[in-house]
């Protein structure tokens, strides 16, 4: 079984690391898979507004550094560690309201994607991308003043372009995702080294792109485990 | 009167001070010109996560020497250690053998652990070396220069590197200060043997002679007790001055107090009255007494910020000499003697130690015994489940 983590965010967002040390902090730990998700902020909102001063967010700018760094890492990655390091970002879109607001993994991202475009429009450009979409912490989470419920409350409308629902995220379990039997990956959404010991996922699948993205779309030979020290 | 006292001690401290940074001077100068070069199986006990794992043992791989084995050991393969193992072997085939064992009856988790990887190591000389340990390719072959006919065991000095959390800072300044200037001091003028479970090289026909992994499996500080009889078997345990590297990048403070409260307990159980000259090293903890018993005076005020000085300055020497880079984290030093200061108590108030996840009372000697909860705290356990329904 590949153990993986699909949510990881670095100093390109609002990480605490460099991406080379988060790349290293996984592959010393034995990782097979993970993803590389820093956040695309919409810049229509206050929270967004701010995100956007403080630099907590890729912008078109950067994206493609963004993306030849991960390239780099990643290449760095399967020679010492034999670890698959995956491109992606966190579409998310904040807003006062937790009901208004939802993250989005678009994994195996080739260009950028803004967030303050609809929710349609981000799908569908996504998929065009080939990418994988996974819609995190889509529930309630403990201690959170600010829950991303949006498409949660909207899976009916929203559901057909969502390959995956993060089932676990960090410490949180969302038994929604279920009892709905929807395909599901577990993730710590990394911000700092400790977040490491955190829920992830298990997969029965080769150690290439495709296969896992297949993989977790099919949501066949998928587990989740709580990895710890 | 008491002030008087606390001065003389005071003083004390920074005699001792001296002479452990002058051991520290004398152990790095050594030279050891031998060039034995036997087969070694080198016997790495993994369990859990260290922080830089990967790096760590594929250190031990790519050693310049030519002939040796390395031999890692697990209890099971749910063992988070073990995935980080798997690719290590799949890196270096040849080299590397993976035992999977949880047979043995031992108390201490690291004997149990690698008592079946010394039954198929393959080489007459075998070395003990922990997880958490990273080294540079010329380790075995110096390591090994130092073990002649007379010598029983070999082992290394430690420095802690890579602190990037708080904890972890903690952590390396009290490695890079107390622990190898007391073991210098130790090796150097008491001549007493100082034996180090980080890296332990042995011949087993010495190892067997002792009583092998048998006679330590039931106490905390086996690498202690194993020195021991080596040198009452009138073999020398030598502390080579080849430095190998204890990787602590995001401890704790926690942790910290975790391990330095275990090591504590260890040296009660072992050295009794011994241990209460222990914090006559420890000059920054004598000094802040002068304003705990005196209030804050200039005076006392004075003398506690000389002591820091002179022993964050000393401390900033010590770190020069083994070749670390001190920066900015060698203001904490003062924090961390404090924090030893406190640690020191505790194995008055308790016996207990938590040891990468298991619990155990020590005894003298630091023989082992499981704890089971108590009646009390079951009761207090269950009720607790109860209300929280």
């Amino acid at each position: 079984m590949l153990l993986c983590d699909f949510h990881i965010h670095t100093k390109y967002s609002d990480g605490s690391l460099e991406l080379k040390k988060v790349v290293d902090l996984f592959g010393q730990a034995g990782f097979d898979v993970i993803a590389i998700t820093d956040h695309v902020v919409n810049g229509d909102s206050l929270i967004g507004k701010l995100a956007y001063k403080f630099r907590f967010t890729i912008t078109e700018k950067n994206f493609n550094e963004y993306l030849e760094n991960i390239e780099y890492e990643a290449q760095r990655a399967w020679n010492k560690y034999e670890m698959l390091v995956i491109p992606g970002v966190e579409i998310s879109k904040n807003y006062l309201s937790s009901d208004k607001s939802a993250h989005i993994l678009i994994l195996d991202i080739k260009n950028f994607i803004p967030a303050c475009g609809s929710y349609e429009s981000i799908f569908l450009e996504a998929k065009k991308q080939n990418a994988l979409v996974v819609a995190c912490h889509p529930h309630h989470m403990k201690g959170e003043i600010r829950n991303t419920l949006y498409l949660w409350k909207n899976k009916q409308k929203y559901g057909k372009y969502i390959d995956a629902w993060e089932i676990a995220n960090r410490d949180d379990v969302f038994n929604v995702v279920s009892l709905k039997k929807y395909p599901y990956i577990a993730n710590s959404d990394f911000h700092k080294a400790r977040h490491l010991y955190s829920w992830k996922t298990l997969l029965n699948c080769e150690k290439d792109k495709e296969t896992i993205k297949t993989c977790i779309k099919h949501n066949k030979g998928v587990a989740i485990t709580l990895f710890r020290r | 009167m008491l002030l008087w006292l606390i001065l003389i001690l005071l003083g004390l401290s920074f005699i001792i001070y001296f002479f452990q940074v002058l051991a520290l001077r004398k152990k790095l100068s050594e030279e050891i010109p031998n060039s034995f070069t036997q087969p070694i199986s080198i016997i790495k006990p993994l369990k859990g996560l260290d922080d830089n794992l990967f790096d760590n043992i594929e250190s031990f791989c790519k050693q310049d020497y030519p002939e040796y084995e390395v031999i890692l050991s697990l209890e099971n393969r749910n063992d988070p250690a073990y995935r980080v193992a798997e690719k290590i072997r799949n890196k270096y085939p040849d080299r590397v053998t993976i035992v999977i064992d949880n047979s043995s009856k031992a108390l201490n988790p690291k004997v149990k652990n690698m008592m079946k990887a010394y039954r198929i190591s393959k080489y007459d000389y075998f070395l003990i070396s922990d997880s958490n340990v990273c080294v540079e390719d010329d380790y075995l072959r110096k390591t090994v220069s130092s073990m002649t006919e007379d010598v029983g065991l070999v082992t290394n000095l430690i420095v802690g590197v890579g602190g990037k959390s708080f904890g972890a800072v903690l952590e390396n300044l009290q490695l890079n200060s107390f622990i190898i200037l007391s073991v210098c001091l130790l090796d150097k003028f008491l001549k007493m043997p100082c034996s180090i479970g980080k890296s332990m090289l042995m011949r087993k026909k010495d190892f067997e002679e002792i009583g092998g992994f048998n006679a330590v499996q039931d106490v905390l500080a086996e690498d202690y007790l194993i020195g021991k009889l080596m040198h009452e078997k009138g073999k020398k345990v030598v502390l080579s001055n080849y430095m190998i590297k204890n990787i602590n990048e995001y401890w704790s403070i926690k942790r910290f107090f975790n391990r330095h409260t275990r090591w504590a307990k260890i040296r009660w159980k072992i050295g009794g009255v011994k241990y209460f000259t222990e914090p006559l090293a420890n000059p920054v903890f004598i000094a802040s007494l002068i304003p705990f018993f005196y209030a804050f005076s200039n005076l006392s005020l004075i003398l506690l910020l000389l002591s820091v000085l002179i022993k964050t300055t000393g401390d900033y020497l010590v770190m020069r000499m083994i070749k670390e880079k001190p920066g900015i984290q060698i203001m904490f030093s003062p924090i961390k003697d404090l924090m030893s200061g406190i640690i020191w108590f505790v194995p008055f108030i308790t016996s207990k130690v938590n040891w990468r996840g298991n619990l155990y009372l020590i005894s003298e000697n630091t023989v082992l015994m499981p704890v089971t909860d108590s009646s009390l705290k079951r009761t207090y356990l269950k009720l607790k489940t109860i209300f929280s329904h």
